[in-house]
């Protein structure tokens, strides 16, 4: 996320070209392998125990490595070993600009300090956008107020998100609203002791990049078809979040639904931009009450 | 090579499981979007396996499979449900469910539980 996050800044910026920066991450997928790929070559885990992982992780909220040390595979140990071997992804992202000579090491931190003055963050804020660890990185996009539920409700979408769509996905400031207008929207909500919300939603055609890629077919429209799609993941989400809040509270997911034409949605709704495959398309939760329609 | 019904209000999900299955020889003999459509279609068809979605419209898939198993007994249910339905899972167990499955589809896990039963 943190290539993403600052790539996007240097394009912005004239620092980098888009020709550039397209280099830049294609230096970067030539190097980042997968965790379960470095523990198999590292004779850590066979084949068999990384694809069960990876099946379990399609059901559970949890990382590769704590899945694996649960069932015994790894230590805590070989993970932290298996993420060195793997890389940060913000020194990597350094490392290909100067590798490719677009920009020095000096440039890039100055750069990065123009962001972070941009953007209103603090030193604390630097350090969690360069461990590269998105768990760390979307808080600082959320405003302040958020309550925990919520956060926890944001991060599974978005760990689901970097897994299942796009493992580039890379967010926006979120901000609260009381209501926004929308023009087409892909929604599930949760009954129970906490009721909440989840939608998603653009101005366009972007949300198909979630759609295509979560139904493994190429939609040409925002339609029923696309929609559907949209809402069948947000629906796997949660029950991702219902099964990790499962034992604090009772919790009830309703059908998910979807609507071609434009709404007003009213309450105490958290907005946060979202880019899939570099198309922004809005994540949109509300969590103690539903989002209204 | 199994004879399958589909209940699923999401026509994606039916779409990825009915491709899943055909590629791996089974027949679909039909789709159903919500419980009701789903005991209307379990009549007429008689399929060797029905696949339920939990959270549907209209008729839910728990209230689906009691009126499936009120016309068969013997009838193969498999409930499919996203994760965090624990509890109607259970329940569906009880209600004389044979076998669950979670999405997102994993296809070597559905087939698997298909040539079981």
């Amino acid at each position: 996320m943190i290539s993403r996050l600052l790539g996007s800044y240097l394009l912005k910026e004239g620092k980098l070209t888009a020709e550039q920066l397209e280099t830049v991450y294609e230096t970067m997928r030539k190097v980042r392998v997968k965790l379960g790929i470095i523990a198999i070559s590292e004779k850590m885990m066979t084949t068999e125990q990384s694809d069960e992982v990876n099946r379990l992780q399609a059901i559970v909220d949890k990382r590769f490595g704590d899945i694996a040390v649960e069932k015994g595979y790894l230590t805590n140990e070989q993970v932290t070993r298996l993420l060195g071997l793997q890389g940060n992804q913000y020194l990597s992202f350094v490392q290909s600009i100067v590798d490719n000579e677009f920009m020095d090491v000096k440039d890039i931190e100055e750069a990065l300090l123009d962001y972070k003055n941009s953007n209103g963050f603090t030193a604390t804020d630097i350090e969690a956008l360069k461990s590269g660890d998105s768990d760390r990185i979307v808080p600082i996009f959320l405003p302040q107020n958020t309550v925990e539920y919520q956060l926890d409700y944001v991060l599974i979408c978005i760990r689901t998100l970097i897994r299942l769509i796009d493992a580039d996905v890379y967010i926006g400031k979120g901000y609260f609203t009381d209501y926004l207008d929308v023009n087409y929207y892909a929604m599930q909500s949760l009954d129970g002791d906490n009721k909440a919300s989840m939608a998603f939603t653009a101005e366009g055609k972007e949300i198909l990049a979630l759609a295509d890629a979560f139904a493994g077919e190429k939609f040409d429209n925002v339609d029923a078809d696309s929609l559907d799609s949209a809402a069948e993941f947000i629906n796997c989400v949660n029950g991702l979040f219902a099964t990790n809040v499962s034992s604090k509270f009772a919790i009830d997911m309703l059908p998910p639904e979807y609507c071609e034409t434009s709404a007003k949605f009213t309450g105490k709704i958290l907005v946060l931009p979202l880019y899939i495959q570099g198309k922004e398309v809005k994540l949109i939760t509300s969590f103690g009450d539903f989002i209204n329609k | 090579m199994a004879r399958i019904l589909i209940v699923d209000d999401s026509r994606t999900s039916r779409k990825i499981l009915r491709g899943l299955l055909e590629e791996s020889g089974h027949e679909v003999v039909a789709e159903a979007e919500n419980g009701e459509d789903g005991v209307e279609k379990y009549k007429e068809f008689k399929p060797d396996v029905t696949t339920l979605d939990i959270t549907m419209p209209v008729m839910d898939g728990l209230q689906a499979l009691s009126k499936i198993k009120e016309f068969d007994s013997g009838a193969k249910v498999i409930m499919v449900t996203a994760a965090g339905q624990q509890n109607k899972m259970v329940e569906a167990i009880k209600n004389g469910a044979s076998e669950f499955v979670t999405k997102p589809f994993e296809k070597e896990n559905i087939l698997k539980i298909i040539e079981k039963m």
